[in-house]
């Protein structure tokens, strides 16, 4: 892939190109057997014509003793050598070769057998003729020549007859072809944007019934890719969920050993390096948690349940019981202003949102600060904000805090570096925005996900 | 004291778990496998199990399965290490009282379990938080041994926080559980009553603080 524009390969292209030379050499072969015919039919249809006043002139050659002599009045043979659009001439010759009669600079025909007129082409003055050489049974040679005028107008009448409707049957089939291509690739048209509109974690076979016969083959070994895709993917996110799962328990136990050695009484550089130990094992489990979590989002994708109607009202309802307790521990004022907004969505999931997002907004606030969540609907979108009055992010930063692993240098506390990137996998699965902006004020941070209206059920009352 | 069983295979955090408890002056069994613990509960009766949702052989749920078909009272806390909230859905429909994702406080946990304890025990004597008894049986609430007049709706509301120590009630909630049939409470009217509550237990060390734009949470010294 180093060419800067590569060189798509159409179908329609090669099959068009491919459709116009067939159709033109056709129609040039066409054209060389009609030419050939109409020849043909031109000399037989003149030759005949062409005999006559070559057997009238033998019939008038008088034998006088040892010379011969043509016995025909000028007029006479004006009459006989008259001819409408060409010019005839004619030479009389006897036996032993000399000129009786006629346009002398006509060669002498070889080989002309008494009975049998035999016909040819030559030339007379530079032009192209057709001659026609009698031997009469007293051995005198006749011939009659005239120039190709008519012949080659008939040729041309022929081949204008014939070639006029072939060409227009010609373009008509192009015209067609093309109309048939674009028809028959509709197909194709359609399987590309289905795969143009999919998630990327949309790993689903595509319908091969919906796929004509000729596409079948291309879908089926896409289908297989994608499986094969499938059970790779499958297998990584069992192993992630495994991994993170496993490492929960005993960090579990690690945590609460640590927990339960602070209690004693400890000198006091002791107790600082058992807080910093306690403060490791707290992030890493953390880290744990999240991962497992974005391994769930992600797998979620995978075999998502129905969409179903969501109130984020019940979603922040839910969030309130398990983080305002440990906003009041760390000395934060949580608050809620809820409204009803109802997302289409799987409720697991943005509840694992909202958490990730009270989660970073208590990680950042200090004591005292305030966080709060609202839901409502904002120009007719469902909207979930959380907002904060702790140090904000860089507007350059903003962008990249949800990539993984992403944190601002310099922050305090033990983000994963996961939680927005979460944030951000539920958002984009639900079709939502998501923006992080500074909150009201000088300081603080507000993150917003907003997602598209959730369609009004069926049978909703009439408004009036 | 009450008696307690903790079913978790994970050695150090059995160990923790066992220690923990031990300390707070109950009588803890420990069981490291599904069909132990099953064996321990059909056999015994305990007050509480903590149990791991994730064992070897008979996994937590079907020992909680189990339990239930056998119609057991005892409370349990289910430990689990994943996050989804199926996983504790679950639990709870098939009757778990509470749930706890690790890694956990140990703080936390022993608030837990006071909490699941005091529901089996409650009704028998009066029980002291802060400086404040409260004799349920008998209805009756005294700070610092003087008693104090509580309205009905006072003292269901109270009745409410006390079976729900450390968590978030919203208004709702409230209003729900202090619904009568001739009235339904209106949000205002449930910060009155919550405000008169709150003065009414303040001298006694109880916290009833608002959760602002929600509702309320019970906050006790040495609870």
């Amino acid at each position: 892939m180093t060419s800067l524009s590569p060189v798509r390969k159409s179908v329609r292209r090669r099959l068009l190109i491919f459709l116009t030379c067939s159709l033109l050499t056709l129609v040039a072969g066409a054209a060389a057997v009609t030419y050939w015919i109409a020849v043909h039919a031109a000399d037989a249809a003149y030759d005949r014509a062409l005999l006559d006043p070559a057997v009238d002139l033998s019939d008038n050659i008088r034998a006088d003793g040892t010379t011969a002599r043509l016995e025909l009045s000028r007029e006479a043979q004006e009459a006989l050598m008259y001819d409408q659009s060409d010019k005839v001439i004619f030479q009389i010759r006897d036996s032993r070769g000399g000129i009786i009669a006629g346009d002398p600079a006509l060669p002498e025909a070889g080989g002309v057998l008494a009975g049998a007129p035999m016909f040819f082409d030559g030339k007379h003055e530079g032009q192209p003729l057709r001659l026609v050489a009698l031997r009469t049974p007293s051995g005198y040679l006749v011939q009659v020549g005239e120039t190709l005028n008519k012949r080659q107008r008939l040729v041309r009448d022929v081949l204008v007859a014939e070639l006029v409707p072939t060409l227009l049957i010609a373009l008509a089939a192009i015209a067609v072809a093309w109309i048939a291509v674009t028809h028959g690739l509709a197909p194709l048209e359609r399987v590309r944007l289905k795969l143009l509109h999919r998630s990327p974690q949309n790993l689903e076979p595509l319908d091969e019934a919906d796929a004509p016969d000729e596409l079948a083959p291309a879908v089926r070994a896409l289908n297989q890719l994608l499986e094969r895709a499938r059970a790779a993917n499958a297998v990584q996110q069992r192993f992630l969920v495994n991994s993170a799962h496993q490492l929960r328990t005993p960090l579990a136990g690690l945590q609460m050993h640590m927990e339960l050695f602070l209690r004693r009484q400890l000198a006091p550089e002791l107790r600082e390096e058992v807080v910093r130990m306690q403060s490791a094992t707290i992030r890493t489990a953390r880290l744990a948690t999240q991962l497992l979590a974005l391994a769930n989002v992600e797998s979620a994708s995978e075999q998502r349940p129905e969409p179903a109607p969501v109130d984020l009202k019940e979603i922040a309802d839910a969030a309130a019981r398990e983080w305002v307790p440990r906003a009041l521990a760390a000395g934060i004022d949580l608050g809620f202003d809820l409204n009803t907004a109802i997302v289409m969505g799987d409720r697991l999931l943005l509840q694992q949102m909202l958490s990730n997002l009270v989660d970073n907004a208590l990680r950042y606030t200090p004591s005292s600060g305030t966080v709060t969540v609202r839901t409502a609907m904002r120009g007719g979108r469902p909207c979930i904000s959380v907002e904060d009055t702790g140090p904000g992010i860089p507007a350059w930063a903003r962008a990249k805090v949800v990539e993984r692993f992403f944190r601002v240098d310099g922050t305090p506390g033990e983000g994963s570096g996961l939680g927005l990137a979460i944030v951000k996998e539920v958002v984009d699965q639900h079709g939502g925005v998501l923006t992080i902006e500074a909150a009201d004020g000088d300081t603080g941070t507000r993150v917003t996900a907003s997602f598209p209206p959730a369609p009004e059920p069926a049978a909703s009352t009439p408004r009036v | 004291m009450a008696r307690i069983l903790v079913v978790e295979d994970d050695a150090l955090l059995a160990q923790g778990l066992t220690s923990v408890l031990t300390r707070a002056g109950h009588a803890v069994e420990h069981a490291a496998t599904g069909k132990h613990a099953d064996l321990l509960l059909a056999a015994q009766k305990f007050d509480l199990v903590v149990l791991d949702v994730g064992l070897p052989g008979i996994d937590g749920f079907e020992v909680l399965r189990r339990m239930r078909l056998r119609r057991s009272a005892a409370n349990v806390l289910v430990l689990t290490a994943r996050d989804s909230v199926d996983d504790r859905v679950h639990g709870l429909d098939l009757g778990a009282d509470d749930y706890m994702t690790k890694p956990f406080s140990v703080t936390e946990f022993e608030a837990r379990v006071r909490a699941l304890l005091r529901r089996v025990t409650t009704p028998a004597a009066p029980w002291s938080i802060a400086g404040m008894t409260v004799d349920i049986a008998a209805k009756r609430v005294r700070i610092h041994d003087q008693p104090i007049d509580l309205t009905p709706r006072e003292w269901a509301l109270l009745e409410l926080f006390l079976t729900r120590p450390g968590r978030v009630l919203s208004k709702e909630q409230i209003a729900e559980s202090l619904f009568t049939f001739d009235e339904r409470l209106s949000p205002n009217a449930i910060e009155v009553y919550v405000s008169r509550l709150r003065t009414k237990l303040e001298p006694a060390g109880v916290h009833i603080r608002t959760v602002r734009g929600f509702g309320y949470i019970w906050e006790a010294a040495g609870d």
